[in-house]
């Protein structure tokens, strides 16, 4: 082999090595339903219409909230199963992690939910705003925000790990309220609709007592460096 | 002469590749404490590290550090029971 053809492949792949990288720290795609699963004309038009703003959404939350983990294809313009016609929400889902707590075990599942609620949906509603042209597009008729986190961790070799998760269902006229400052969070919960889960169990609407929470604005990971070229406002 | 070359390029292209990971030492300390906690009613989380130890996490230590406490495939509600696509 001649000096300049190893040189060319030495190059080559440690350029591979670099770019190999760079991807790493990138968010999965697929967080993002693809368009063309989106079932309605209308969802596959909103889709195509916001992707860049959903790609911009996977970015954001995928480096700024690194303690939380965003669902495959949650992403998108779903239709809440429990409304009738074709209203699409832009959804997300996100598993919250933390290390089991008794004390918080030992809440009611309300107190739980309100809690989580409390912290992040005021937040992500934010996040999933951020381009303005989302929430002003006429054929957006609200948000999802489902959040889930371990309830209980396994006991025995062999159990598996339990859920809880509250889906939040949004009207877009109560988040633009909420978003200009015209309500507080705790309107926004009593306008939402909050579906609880324990496991796979339904446990129907919750009424919650959320309050005003500024962990997720406040909060660092300790150490956490930001990739180069990532902010997070 | 000509192979010595082409091995130091190649360890060279290597050290760049990898120059952004974190320290073995920084990932011990990392992946020795992957989650967060909640402390009870002020549901405080944070990351605990070994004391007088300074690791630089990355996003991508993060993940690593996630797979690695996996507790397994969790019973929970799917999206299907949630939301139409």
């Amino acid at each position: 082999m001649s000096v300049s053809r190893a040189l060319a492949t030495a190059l080559i792949v440690g350029l591979g090595l670099v770019l190999a990288q760079g991807a790493a720290a990138a968010p999965a795609e697929d967080r993002l339903l693809p368009v063309d699963q989106h079932t309605s004309d209308k969802a596959r038009g909103l889709a195509r219409t916001h992707r860049q703003a959903l790609r911009d959404l996977n970015t954001g939350i995928y480096h700024c909230l690194p303690w939380v983990e965003l669902a495959r294809h949650s992403i998108g313009f779903f239709k809440p199963k429990h409304l009738s016609g074709d209203d699409r929400y832009l959804s997300l889902r996100i598993y919250i992690e933390q290390d089991p707590s008794t004390d918080f075990a030992r809440l009611r599942v309300e107190d739980r939910a309100s809690a989580m609620f409390s912290r992040y949906v005021g937040p992500l509603l934010r996040r999933m705003t951020k381009d303005p042209a989302v929430a002003a597009d006429p054929d957006l008729d609200g948000f999802t925000v489902i959040l889930e986190w371990m309830k209980q961790v396994p006991r025995a070799a062999g159990d598996r790990p339990i859920h809880e998760t509250i889906a939040v269902f949004v009207e877009k006229p109560v988040a633009r309220e909420y978003l200009t400052g015209t309500i507080p969070i705790t309107e926004v919960a009593a306008k939402a609709n909050v579906l609880g889960f324990d496991g796979e169990t339904a446990l129907g609407p919750l009424r919650l007592a959320v309050w005003e929470d500024t962990f997720v604005s406040t909060y660092k990971v300790a150490n956490y460096v930001l990739e180069p070229g990532v902010t997070c406002g | 002469m000509r192979s010595d070359r082409l091995r130091l390029l190649l360890v060279g292209s290597v050290l760049v590749a990898v120059a952004g990971c974190a320290t073995g030492e920084e990932w011990a300390t990392w992946k020795s404490h992957p989650t967060h906690f909640a402390s009870g009613e002020h549901m405080f989380f944070s990351v605990r590290n070994k004391e007088g130890a300074a690791p630089r996490v990355t996003r991508k230590d993060i993940a690593l550090a996630r797979d690695e406490g996996w507790w397994g495939k969790p019973i929970t509600v799917s999206q299907e029971q949630i939301l139409e696509r």
